[in-house]
């Protein structure tokens, strides 16, 4: 019978300690991720020493010159960190807010109101950023035009200054703000609150006594980590600051790179030096997490109690709806109106309606090129990268390799590095490669992938951690090897994560900026730096309709990733 | 009378516990296994094997390294040091620089998840040992449905495996276990997740099996009444350590150890010193601190340091049962809990208070004295233990 053969093929063979193909795929990975990691670093902290022609690498001089002449810079600095404060502390309040709104009371629309808060986040500070240049520039913007249009005086408002550049930082980060502390609201069990209640504290003072206290790490932990994201901020700066001469870390870095000769040694001087704070920042928000004070996070997601909210109802929905109208309704209006127009205006009765802009974006050769190169790049970063991602996340927490928690240390680093900083430095390390990547489109994939490895590895971590151990070994056990065991069991099962995790890389690939707008030669154009070229020298016309297409095709992306997620829940009820 | 045999064979098995019966050869043997996580040792140097057919069951509470040792018989832990045999052949030998991969072991396993993969059918879930090993597909249909058979599970062999209840995921598991006729099938607490009825038929389905197909088999539980109604021999572990291994019933009338005397059934274990070890028999007069002599029997040679003998609750007479002539003592009863199958008295007695079960046939009231009656072979002396005296107070 053939049943008997199988005994036999099934029977102890040996085999060394030695190479085994999970072993060699492991090790090819893990070189790899480490090079594209750690090697532009180390381009970046050589070229920051180098106090000689900065063009030339190696240094001919070493010193730390650069370090000294940022002394020069504190204005800079100053800036950077007011900017900073001041836009964490607008984030968190707006967060605090929303999450509290949203979490523990019963207005109504609380379920729109929720997904329409992630929309600003996906809108990018980029395109927040042009959009409030539209609505707010101190002579054409169109709440100024409408101002003058009834008769007021001056203008009303003047989005080119500091607090112009921390409020729309804010606006964008206000949802992560939100995310991050809305999850420590819905973590927080409600039992906790009902015994204060039931020890007899009214509602006023169980919010005091209770839960602010309970949810207070929480809230500090966000605002540490938004912090930390402000000060690597770049996009607001560039497109509000610069117009008024006011500079952060980030955009003085962009203007000694662009300067002729380019100071590739101060930038990186500069760069590390933000690398370090960011850096300093994430490691204190980590070692909070790491102390405990998040107890009120026990990963258990807990019903939480609806507070009855009776007359201030409405004022705490208006207050959701003002956010959604600010950070997503006047800015896509603005722009998508704008887009439309021959010359920009908000006064209907002079409005030139047109879809010129739309044609020329696509008939430009070079706006058409930036189109396909980010859609191709999107297509190409989430395909390659899902598949290594999926791979280093069974590496880091199943395989329980020795020194897996060194490669997630690795693996995760690029988050404390600010984007643009990294764009520099992998800029720097294959400018002086033998091989001759620069100026390709695969210079910029390798880019997307080092810098959007956290995004891929945390998204794809919860993804396989919900998948059962058992369910792999049980595979091995039944005599897959384990590539066998990857195909039939672990990939099938992680599908509907993985392409939820495919969009989301997608997305992240076709918003790049920092990166992007180092890496971009002329024959490799992408979407968001052509739009910051757009705005600086074509039109504002042009370049709403370039902007509008670019979140037009996230948008499309988003809706996909709801609509796979979604389907993944229901199917994750029904097991 | 049939206590005789029993002494008999215990003696044997806690005294040479790798020792198999002679005719059958070992199929699995563990030897000086020793597994550690980081500078924690979970399992401290194990030894035991397994005859060919045989059914072992590692017993003991939670983190006392039986799923562990498990996993490594499976190739999913890798141990630190020691050797695993399979049909005479290593599996892992630190020794050696072997470690041959789980799918390479040919054993089988039965997980306390179940496991059963989700996006695929109840077909696809046990036909799955197979089709790795490249059985033709009609070979594989009559092998999955004759598998599916003898778990009452074949017709939903077209259901998709999430819309599975508990139980039947359970008989999947079972089924897809044994499909491509491994000659060794592992049990991670299987019925862990079952609810008490379930978990007692199943019991019953699992013995009826192992007898079917001839399998040996070491399955994992720290449920002693499971343990005891499927194995052949059980192996009793705490803290990384073997404490016996011995048959379900030396196991319980012969505790080795005070841990085992505890955690297996109840027992009352009282302190005291050994008087008078004679007789070749194994019969001795044991002194407790109370100064009452009690007739014990010792299954070892004294060595003269014990301290304690065991009395299970269920072997101790009282009143109208009271029959035996070693040990009769008067007590009063103290309290009397009512606990459905069997009634619980606390005893005053000389030498503490005694937890006797009794059926709820026999009610005795509080308040009452009475007659305790026991015989010399259910006093059983106990090893001194190697880590101070944890059992120390009377039960």
């Amino acid at each position: 019978m053939a049943l008997q053969s199988i005994d036999a093929a099934a029977g102890p063979r040996r085999r060394g300690l030695g190479l085994t193909s999970q072993g060699i795929i492991t090790a090819v990975i893990l070189l790899v991720c480490g090079f594209l990691v750690l090697y532009p670093l180390f381009f970046l902290f050589a070229e920051s020493l180098n106090v000689g022609d900065p063009q030339v690498f190696p240094p001919q001089r070493v010193g730390i010159g650069n370090y000294v002449d940022m002394l020069f810079d504190w204005r800079i600095i100053g800036n950077t960190l007011k900017v900073a404060l001041f836009s964490t502390g607008i984030a968190v309040t707006i967060g605090f807010v929303l999450a509290w709104v949203l979490t523990r009371t019963d207005i109504p629309g609380r379920a729109v109101l929720e997904r329409l808060m992630e929309v600003p986040f996906y809108v990018t500070p980029l395109v927040g950023a042009l959009s409030w240049s539209i609505l707010a520039a101190p002579q054409s913007g169109f709440l100024n035009q409408a101002w003058a249009y009834f008769g007021g005086s001056n203008r009303i408002i003047d989005v080119y200054t500091p607090m112009g550049v921390a409020w729309v930082m804010a606006l964008f980060e206000g949802s992560v703000a939100f995310v991050m502390i809305s999850a420590a609201m819905k973590s927080m069990d409600p039992a906790l609150e009902e015994g204060a209640r039931v020890m007899g504290a009214s509602k006023l003072r169980t919010m005091i006594t209770v839960t602010l206290p309970l949810v207070a790490p929480g809230v500090l932990g966000a605002a540490i980590f938004v912090f930390a994201e402000m000060l690597g901020s770049f996009a607001a700066a560039l497109v509000l600051g610069i117009p008024g001469h006011f500079y952060v870390i980030t955009t003085a870095i962009w203007e000694l790179t662009l300067s002729y000769p380019p100071d590739y040694g101060r930038a990186s001087a500069l760069g590390i030096s933000l690398f370090l704070i960011m850096f300093a920042t994430l490691a204190f928000y980590r070692w909070l997490v790491r102390k405990g004070a998040y107890s009120t996070i026990s990963g258990k997601a807990f019903r939480p109690r609806r507070m009855q909210m009776g007359r201030w109802t409405w004022v705490l929905a208006g207050f959701c709806w003002l956010y959604v109208f600010v950070a997503v309704v006047m800015p896509l209006g603005a722009l998508v109106l704008t887009s439309f127009q021959r010359f920009a205006t908000v006064l209907m009765h002079q409005a030139q309606f047109t879809t010129q802009n739309y044609w020329t974006a696509f008939s430009l050769a070079s706006v058409r090129d930036a189109i396909v190169n980010s859609l191709m790049l999107g297509f190409g970063t989430a395909t390659i990268g899902v598949f290594v991602m999926v791979l280093l996340v069974w590496i880091i927490y199943r395989s329980r390799m020795p020194g897996a928690g060194i490669v997630e240390y690795m693996v995760m680093f690029p988050q404390a590095v600010p984007r643009m900083v990294f764009g520099l430095a992998i800029l720097w390390a294959w400018l002086n490669m033998p091989v001759s990547l620069y100026g390709s489109l695969w210079l910029l994939g390798i880019g997307y992938f080092t810098v959007l490895l956290p995004l891929g590895v945390r998204t794809l971590a919860g993804v396989v951690l919900q998948v059962d151990k058992s369910l792999e070994e049980c595979a091995r056990v039944c005599g897959a090897s384990w590539t066998h065991q990857l195909r039939t069991i672990t990939l099938p099962l992680l599908k509907p994560g993985i392409l939820a995790a495919w969009l989301l890389l997608f997305i992240a690939s076709v918003r790049e900026l920092g990166v992007s707008i180092y890496l971009m030669g002329p024959n490799s154009k992408v979407i968001a730096p052509a739009i910051v070229s757009s705005w600086s020298s074509a039109g504002t016309e042009l370049t709403a309709a370039m902007a509008v297409i670019q979140t037009l095709t996230i948008f499309i992306a988003v809706m996909l990733m709801f609509w796979v997620t979604a389907r993944l829940s229901k199917q994750g009820n029904e097991s | 009378m049939k206590q005789a045999e029993r002494i008999s064979t215990v003696t044997t098995a806690t005294e040479m516990p790798t020792a198999p019966a002679p005719a059958r050869p070992p199929h699995i043997v563990v030897s000086d296994l020793i597994i550690k996580y980081g500078a924690y040792t979970a399992v401290h140097g194990v030894s035991f094997d397994i005859p060919k057919g045989e059914h072992l069951t590692l017993l003991g509470p939670s983190g006392c390294g039986k799923t562990t040792t498990l996993r490594s018989i499976a190739g999913l832990e890798q141990p630190f040091s020691g050797e695993i045999l399979i049909d005479g052949q290593p599996v892992y030998s630190s020794s050696r620089r072997i470690n041959v991969q789980t799918e390479k072991r040919g054993v089988s396993m039965v997980f306390q998840s179940y496991a059963i993969w989700p996006h695929m059918t109840v077909f696809e879930n046990v036909a799955y040992g197979l089709r790795v090993r490249k059985i033709p597909a009609e070979a594989i249909r009559a092998a999955v449905e004759k598998s599916l058979d003898l778990v009452q599970m074949r017709r939903y062999a077209d259901r998709p495996a999430s819309q599975l209840s508990g139980g039947q995921q359970q008989r999947v598991a079972l089924a897809r276990a044994i499909a491509f006729e491994p000659s060794v099938v592992l049990f991670d607490e299987p019925l862990s997740n079952l609810d008490a009825k379930l978990r007692g038929e199943m019991r019953v389905e699992l013995k009826d099996l192992q007898r079917t197909l001839g399998i040996s088999s070491v399955y994992v539980t720290h449920d002693q009444e499971e343990a005891f109604a499927i194995s052949d021999r059980v192996v009793i572990m705490n803290e990384g350590r073997i404490e016996q291994i011995g048959g379900p019933l030396d196991i319980y009338d012969r505790p080795r150890n005070s841990f085992v005397a505890d955690f297996v059934g109840s027992a009352n274990l009282v302190d005291g010193r050994v008087e008078e070890a004679a007789s070749a028999s194994g019969l001795i007069t044991f002194r407790t601190q109370s100064g009452l002599a009690i007739k014990a029997f010792s299954p070892r040679p004294v060595r003269g340091d014990e301290t304690q003998v065991a009395i299970r609750t269920a072997y101790i007479g009282l009143g109208a049962t009271a029959t035996s002539h070693a040990n009769r003592i008067e007590g009063l009863v103290a309290r009397r809990m009512f606990h459905g199958d069997f009634v619980q008295y606390l005893i005053d007695w000389p030498a503490g208070q005694l937890v006797v079960r009794r059926p709820p046939a026999e009610l005795i009231e509080e308040g009452q004295t009475i007659t305790i009656a026991f015989d010399a072979e259910h006093c059983v002396l106990l090893e001194a233990s190697k880590k101070g005296s944890k059992g120390g107070e009377n039960r």
